[in-house]
């Protein structure tokens, strides 16, 4: 269980998030919606130890009881663009926080070599980030965070920056492999769709100071997910959500 | 084929320029002790080439260790800088300053301090060529996308380690773009202190051919100079070709 209390953060003078606290069940999917600059990156950010410089935090973190300083070895942090690096291979990128947490690199890219399949990367091992497609770079970028065996994974929209048809297979992607190895994931989203779809819960999120306005257990199986089934949901979300935009 | 392509354009221009002269020399009369034709130079080149191959080669070498040694000194200044925030904001402007003070002034005391062996001409290269190399160094270091460095401090990286994987190689391009610039003044400068005093050098030969009246021996020389600073181009535009295949990919992200 990832648990976060009293988080406060403040740009200058002003709270951009006021004592926000949340907790994320082992293995849940939560999704942490809300509208443009309530914070909810900077949530992610904070708890990934890469809070933006001119941004202070208050608030505790806490893992399995623990209390924790992030950045942390069991949580991992993807952020919105892929942030492959161009001049290394695919392989190379996505066995970078494994290095960095210690394998030798050796080890690491075997490790890694051995999910290319998994992936939908076959054959892209010694590729560079530019000559794949935007959909591989991101499954690329997943498997740098995933491969990093972290019981956290959190999520800052990792597909707004991908076309519609790829952002539905990879959503629907995200999900088996989320189904073949369990872990606790929080996602930001903007995307009420994808919100609905793909997680166990939601949180909304406004603004002025950022906090959390509402925590929306979603119980349908995700196989049972029709448009028809999360009607009702979305247009509370939707009405939620325009509320809080001014 | 392709390179012929681009640069015969140079070539042309170059060739008219040479031809325009020439002609001029021919039809003005024009003496050679003040203004000698291109064919006088070439001449000049020919019969004096043993001696300036020796002096050349001195000059070579003052500028390959003053070079070399500016390299890494602006490496290691740039590193220090970039890791020290506080040297970093006392430094920038004081480096600046640096600059605005005239070689005219400076190369004749170097001499005088540290007489007229390897020592004075080395430093004054090293003055002359350094600071753009370390400016497009810090440059570079600073053109490092945020995201990148946030990728792996959130795995847990020490800023040592996010400087190796990430700042230095987006320093990469704007380092080399520094060091063209640097080795277009490295052969001036060390003419230059050759000039102010040596024994031996393209700016000693320079400085007795026209105490001898020999203009044709002068321009022999800047031939010279000039194809040994292209040559020096030509071999860090060999390094950046054969060494960075990766890191002229484009970025996406």
């Amino acid at each position: 269980m990832l648990e976060v209390q009293g988080l406060t953060i403040h740009a200058g003078g002003k709270a951009l998030v006021q004592d926000l606290s949340l907790a994320l069940p082992d293995t849940s999917l939560t999704c942490l919606i809300g509208p443009s600059g309530c914070g909810k990156s900077s949530v992610v950010k904070w708890l990934s130890g890469v809070l933006a410089p001119e941004l202070t935090a208050t608030g505790t973190a806490r893992l399995n009881g623990d209390d924790i300083a992030p950045p942390h070895r069991d949580i991992a942090y993807q952020p919105q663009q892929d942030t492959l690096f161009p001049w290394l291979t695919i392989t190379e990128n996505a066995s970078l926080g494994l290095e960095i947490r210690g394998s030798r690199p050796r080890e690491a890219r075997d490790r890694v070599r051995a999910l290319f399949d998994t992936f939908g990367l076959h054959g892209h091992e010694d590729s560079f980030p530019d000559q794949l497609s935007g959909g591989m770079r991101q499954r690329a970028a997943f498997l740098r965070t995933i491969v990093q065996d972290t019981r956290v994974l959190l999520l800052d929209e990792p597909f707004s920056a991908l076309d519609a048809v790829t952002r539905l297979k990879m959503q629907d992607w995200l999900i088996a492999r989320l189904d073949a190895e369990p872990r606790t994931v929080l996602m930001v989203t903007h995307d009420l769709y994808e919100a609905t779809q793909l997680a166990d819960r939601i949180l909304v999120m406004a603004g002025g100071p950022g906090r959390i306005t509402a925590d929306i257990p979603i119980t349908t199986p995700r196989a049972a997910r029709s448009e028809a089934a999360l009607a009702e949901i979305r247009s509370t979300l939707r009405t939620m959500l325009l509320e809080e935009t001014p | 084929m392709l390179y012929l392509r681009y640069i015969y354009p140079a070539v042309v221009l170059a060739a008219l320029f040479l031809a325009g002269w020439e002609g001029y020399v021919a039809v003005s009369g024009a003496s050679p002790l003040i203004l000698p034709a291109p064919s006088d130079v070439a001449n000049g080149l020919w019969v004096e080439r043993s001696a300036i191959a020796r002096h050349a080669t001195a000059t070579i070498g003052v500028a390959a260790v003053g070079f070399s040694l500016s390299v890494l000194f602006a490496f290691a200044v740039s590193v220090v800088l970039h890791f020290t925030l506080w040297l970093r904001r006392g430094m920038m402007p004081l480096l600046v300053a640096s600059q605005t003070v005239p070689i005219v002034a400076l190369a004749p005391l170097m001499v005088l301090w540290f007489g007229f062996g390897l020592l004075p001409k080395v430093l004054l290269v090293i003055l002359v060529t350094f600071f753009p190399m370390v400016v497009s160094l810090m440059a570079g270091y600073a053109s490092q996308p945020r995201a990148f460095r946030d990728q792996l401090v959130s795995m847990g990286a020490r800023r040592s380690e996010v400087f190796r994987r990430a700042t230095l190689p987006s320093a990469r391009g704007p380092f080399f773009s520094g060091l063209r610039i640097s080795a277009t003044y490295a052969i001036v400068a060390t003419i230059f202190a050759e000039y102010a005093g040596a024994r031996q050098g393209l700016g000693i030969y320079i400085l007795t051919a026209k105490n001898n009246f020999r203009a044709d021996l002068v321009l022999a020389a800047v031939v010279v100079s000039a194809t040994l600073t292209l040559a020096l181009l030509a071999a860090i535009l060999v390094v950046e070709r054969a060494t960075g295949r990766r890191y002229r990919r484009a970025t996406h992200a």
